[in-house]
């Protein structure tokens, strides 16, 4: 045991006298696990992201959005093309349909007493029958207030109330959107992700008159069904009625339409959860080689630069397994040094993105940096580095020690 | 009568270079008694240092067999011959060949960490050699901060660091003045004479020889003459 202490002792000490090279080695080291670091809290942070949103849409309702399935993630995200009157009136007289909600949003600055911020504003239609909806269905409730009943009243998320302004937002308090004033009817209670938390809700006809944006139009549609229904028989009732209107107002039959129901939501989820894993992995995988191949190369040209440092140990005693121990512990350490600097930083690039998610209003990003995350961190880049070095340290070990002496390099 | 501490039969080490054999040394045959100070003597290109090497368990030979304590050392594995020669052995060079990152009680103390003798004791231990070879002074100085004669002064603690029954030296006076090689010679004579130990130095130079109580030459790989100092000076006068 105490052999191996002043091997470990040996190796640090080496690591100190190339202080230049062992800091370039570290560094590669640094850059490769705080990529991998960094890209995993943060594809757990996306993950979640995703699956909030996803989650918060899906409930019992179908989901119509313009644009292909392919580009549903971004039509999510980003909006662009939007639903017709003439789609929603489609969608309303396809078979097993309930009721049809059609929902639109975008940023906009808020001012409230002297501040202004930029935050998400959404528009509902049908508004009074559409909350009712939204209260049965999806589970929203109030935390203070009423519904509101007038034109110029508004419902804000838990965020809006408190959090993004200094002040905190009050029920029946005024708020300026576009240079129109509304009074805050009721506040809701959190809806469990910070998407709908931070938007500002009203009616589509005012949301439309303030934005610009045409009358009858909406992003997406949720379809409440009639009761007792299979979704899928419904979607495709909807898709039908759609394809029909389509081809009447265009001359086209190409679905440039989606109807999700929850079944196809988590498949769609599943895939592109999927796909981001790979390509975290891939990303990852790069990282470790590239790492991995500077500790190899740093360790091989260490060998090469104490052939004759190697050649004078084993003169005087020094085992083939003292050898590599040496080169190991210090293959291992650099590892673990980096791993240590690569952790620190991932993390804490991790806890800036999660931190400015909670800041911004409409940014809503996450991190997941945990325990388990950073032990991984050092314990791999810990083997990394011994791994790397096992084929230098064998290189050194089985060196003739006549040989080893002759050289001058 | 005693048994040779170091015995060579028949060895013979032949180079490969390119299309080439060179042979360093051509069925040489020796034996050391424990206790003795051998001068290896001979030309360079004569095969003196493969001589060493060999005796000195760095090389092996590519006939021939080399014991040391009666104990045919081709029969032993890597990890058991270092063993062996850590415990047994110790070497001097004519480049010092000092670890350059470690101060040189630390040098001193390096070949007993490979034979595990506890950190105590080493430290204990390094220090009185370090003393006896009048270094107190330089106990903790790097070799970069050391004169040639201290550097070659640590190369002798650290090869007396393990009480070895034999000290190998090649040219250890190789690197230095006159004055300062001929103290060295003293301290190593010293030792000798004190721990009794065997003392094998390779040299091309007779004053050095004249240190030693047995004389090999040898010429092209192969012992031409191999007598006592008493001999050697009858011989001359």
């Amino acid at each position: 045991m105490e052999e191996l202490k002043e091997y470990f002792n040996i190796a640090v000490r080496n690591i100190k006298t190339r202080s230049l090279r062992s800091f370039l080695t570290i560094l590669g080291i640094v850059i490769g696990v705080f990529l991998i670091i960094s890209l995993l809290s943060l594809s757990e942070g996306l993950k979640s992201t995703i699956n909030q949103q996803l989650q918060a849409m899906g409930g019992e309702m179908v989901m119509v959005m313009p644009g292909s399935d392919e580009d549903f993630l971004t039509s999510m995200m980003f909006g662009g093309a939007k639903l017709q009157r003439e789609d929603i009136e489609a969608i309303k007289k396809a078979e097993g349909v309930d009721k049809v909600l059609g929902f639109s949003y975008t940023g906009a600055v808020v001012r409230y007493k002297e501040e202004s911020k930029q935050s998400a504003i959404a528009g509902y239609d049908p508004w009074k029958e559409g909350l009712d909806i939204l209260n049965i269905f999806q589970g929203w409730s109030l935390d203070s207030g009423r519904w509101p009943s007038k034109g110029n009243e508004i419902l804000i998320g838990s965020q809006i109330a408190d959090g993004i302004f200094s002040k905190e937002v009050k029920a029946g308090s005024e708020m300026v959107i576009k240079g129109r004033k509304f009074i805050v009817g009721g506040i809701l209670n959190s809806l469990g992700n910070k998407q709908d938390d931070s938007m500002i809700y009203m009616d589509m006809a005012i949301y439309q008159d303030i934005t610009g944006e045409k009358r009858g139009t909406a992003a997406y549609a949720m379809v409440k069904l009639e009761d007792g229904l299979d979704e899928n028989q419904v979607a495709e009732n909807i898709e039908k009625a759609l394809n029909e209107t389509r081809k009447r107002r265009s001359g086209t039959d190409e679905a440039d339409f989606s109807v999700i129901t929850s079944e196809k939501m988590g498949a769609i989820a599943g895939n592109i959860l999927g796909i981001i894993q790979m390509v975290i992995i891939a990303f990852a995988s790069i990282a470790i080689i590239v790492g991995g191949i500077g500790i190899t190369n740093s360790m091989f040209t260490s060998v090469r630069e104490r052939t004759k440092e190697i050649g004078i140990m084993k003169a005087i005693g020094a085992k083939n397994s003292a050898i590599l121990l040496i080169f190991l512990f210090e293959a291992g350490i650099v590892g673990l040094i980096g791993g240590v600097g690569g952790t620190l930083l991932g993390s804490l690039l991790a806890k800036a993105v999660e931190w400015y998610g909670q800041v911004h209003p409409i940014f809503y990003f996450t991190a997941s940096v945990n325990l388990g995350l950073v032990v991984f961190g050092l314990v791999f880049s810990f083997i990394i580095g011994c791994f790397s070095g096992v084929l230098p340290a064998r290189a050194a070990a089985k060196l003739k020690p006549v040989d080893a002496l002759r050289r001058h390099e | 009568m005693k048994e040779p501490i170091i015995k060579l039969d028949n060895i013979w080490r032949t180079y490969q270079l390119g299309k080439t054999e060179v042979h360093a040394l051509r069925g040489l045959s020796l034996e050391i008694f424990p206790g003795a100070f051998v001068a290896i003597m001979g030309s360079s290109g004569s095969g003196k240092s493969t001589l060493l090497n060999i005796v000195g368990c760095l090389d092996s030979p590519t006939k021939g067999k080399v014991y040391l304590k009666g104990k045919d050392i081709s029969l032993m594995a890597e990890s058991q011959l270092a063993q062996f020669r850590g415990e047994i052995l110790g070497f001097i060079f004519q480049e010092f060949n000092l670890l350059s990152n470690l101060s040189a009680i630390e040098n001193v103390m390096l070949p007993m960490i490979f034979q595990g003798v506890s950190q105590e004791q080493r430290q204990k231990k390094a220090k009185e050699i370090l003393v006896s070879v009048d270094l107190q002074d330089r106990i903790f100085h790097e070799p970069g901060e050391l004169s040639g004669g201290e550097r070659q002064r640590v190369a002798i603690a650290r090869a007396f660091a393990n009480s070895p029954e034999v000290i190998i030296a090649d040219e250890p006076t190789g690197n230095l003045d006159s004055v300062t090689g001929k103290k060295i010679m003293e301290v190593l004579t010293n030792f000798h004479k004190k721990e009794g130990k065997t003392v094998v130095v390779v040299t091309h130079d007779a004053k050095i020889a004249n240190y030693a109580e047995q004389v090999i030459n040898i010429e092209d790989g192969k012992i031409v003459e191999n007598h006592s100092a008493a001999e050697e000076y009858l011989w001359k006068n």
